[in-house]
């Protein structure tokens, strides 16, 4: 090692621990947090007491639920213990990921940068779909749930969706919803909803990940105590994946009932990555 | 050159444990409208709000080396994400018209005077997120 890479590497070492102590001023700002595992502020939620169960007998999934371990906001607040983020931990639930066709694949990856973040329901404002929004969405959901009937209320872009649960069948020739053509079941205490007949512009993920007509989305809910709502997600669409996926069991947590308005009335972003995917057309 | 390896490579440790210490949804790639490499402090004085779905933007007077004042605009978090964070629609109300020192990042378009921003401090000092942790 000659005196450049030692003087380099005594710079950036400089610049880390510089960089370390402005992060845990960070930590200790807006009063909340510290870097120590024992001094996080905002710690996984506990299970909480026994299901609550509606008149009929069967668990009743109401409420505000967070995709998070915290059963509150995590996004841009400091001192929050790293399993409070998560919606599940891939070393003890792991998901495997899709399997797609080469076609799909390949259409996939001939994606630039800039068409892939058009893509996406965040940026371009269109509704996230099922299931994404159990997938990639990182705002609360609202469930109102009544014997028969499930209303879920999508925070982000205040969209909703109502299912019934009596089981019934689901349309032979169904209009393609951003929902999806849903009804749902219950085996036990799981509550099972099936949907087809989807809007082809929505995307399972936000890494390219299409759909075509024949999506057939199952979900599976379970509310095993008070604070908890495991969503397992199964996609089954022989077009684009070579077999079922399905997602590890997501865990959602209680929140306290505050949900925002979140009308997208002023998306700038788009005229910006249009401009940038016009020069990436140019480069091509 | 080698200094600016050096840099790079500090800017990219530190964003690493700036990360490790406060959480960023990033449902949406920072990465692909702006630019982590061009990111720099801005002081100046707040001037405007627009708290809309999906970003608020806020609109400040900044003081440039050599006391020339450019008028910028930032992109924030949503609305949904900075009430949960603490730093409400009051919160920069109540601060229109007062210091506030920004660290933010450019477009990559090269939009004139726009960036995102990451942090921030109002004049009561404390550091705020409202943006993605850029560098």
């Amino acid at each position: 090692m000659n005196t450049h890479h030692v003087r380099r590497v005594l710079v950036a070492v400089a610049g880390l621990a510089l960089c370390t102590a402005q992060a845990l001023a960070q930590g200790s700002a807006q009063g909340s947090g510290r870097s120590a595992p024992e001094q996080y502020t905002i710690k996984p939620l506990p299970p909480g007491g026994p299901t609550p169960r509606l008149a009929d007998g069967h668990p009743d999934l109401t409420g505000q639920w967070f995709p998070n371990g915290a059963g509150q906001g995590v996004s841009g607040r400091f001192g929050v213990d790293p399993d409070a983020i998560r919606t599940f931990d891939p070393k003890v639930t792991p998901e495997e990921p899709p399997q797609f066709r080469p076609e799909a694949l390949a259409k996939i990856k001939s994606m630039t940068p800039t068409e892939l973040e058009l893509s996406k329901s965040s940026v371009n404002c269109m509704p996230r779909g099922v299931p994404a929004i159990w997938l990639q969405n990182p705002y609360t959901t609202f469930i109102i749930h009544k014997p028969g009937l499930l209303a879920q209320l999508y925070e982000v872009l205040n969209n909703w969706r109502l299912i019934q649960l009596d089981g019934r069948p689901l349309p032979k020739n169904p209009e393609p919803f951003f929902h999806g053509n849903s009804s749902g079941r219950w085996e036990g205490d799981t509550l099972v909803v099936e949907s087809i007949g989807f809007d082809e512009r929505t995307y399972i993920m936000p890494n390219g990940w299409y759909h075509s007509d024949e999506l057939k989305v199952t979900e599976r809910y379970t509310r095993p105590s008070m604070n908890y709502l495991i969503v397992e997600i199964i996609v089954e669409d022989p077009k684009v994946l070579l077999k079922p996926w399905k997602s590890a069991p997501r865990r959602w947590t209680l929140g306290k009932g505050e949900i925002y308005e979140f009308y997208c009335t002023n998306n700038l972003e788009l005229e910006e990555l249009e401009k940038l995917r016009q020069q990436e057309l140019k480069q091509k | 050159m080698r200094i600016r390896n050096v840099l790079g490579t500090a800017a990219i440790a530190c964003g690493a444990v700036l990360l490790a210490v406060a959480p960023s949804f990033a449902h949406h790639s920072f990465a692909a409208e702006w630019d982590s490499t061009k990111c720099r402090d801005f002081t100046g004085i707040l001037r405007k709000l627009d708290w809309q779905n999906p970003h608020p933007y806020f609109f400040v007077d900044v003081k440039e080396p050599g006391g020339k004042v450019e008028h910028w605009s930032f992109q924030a978090y949503s609305p949904v994400t900075l009430r949960r964070n603490g730093t409400d629609r009051q919160v920069f109300l109540d601060n229109i018209d007062k210091d506030v020192w920004i660290r933010g990042c450019l477009s990559k378009t090269g939009k004139p005077n726009a960036a995102a921003a990451g942090t921030l401090k109002f004049s009561d000092g404390v550091l705020r997120q409202v943006g993605q942790l850029q560098d």
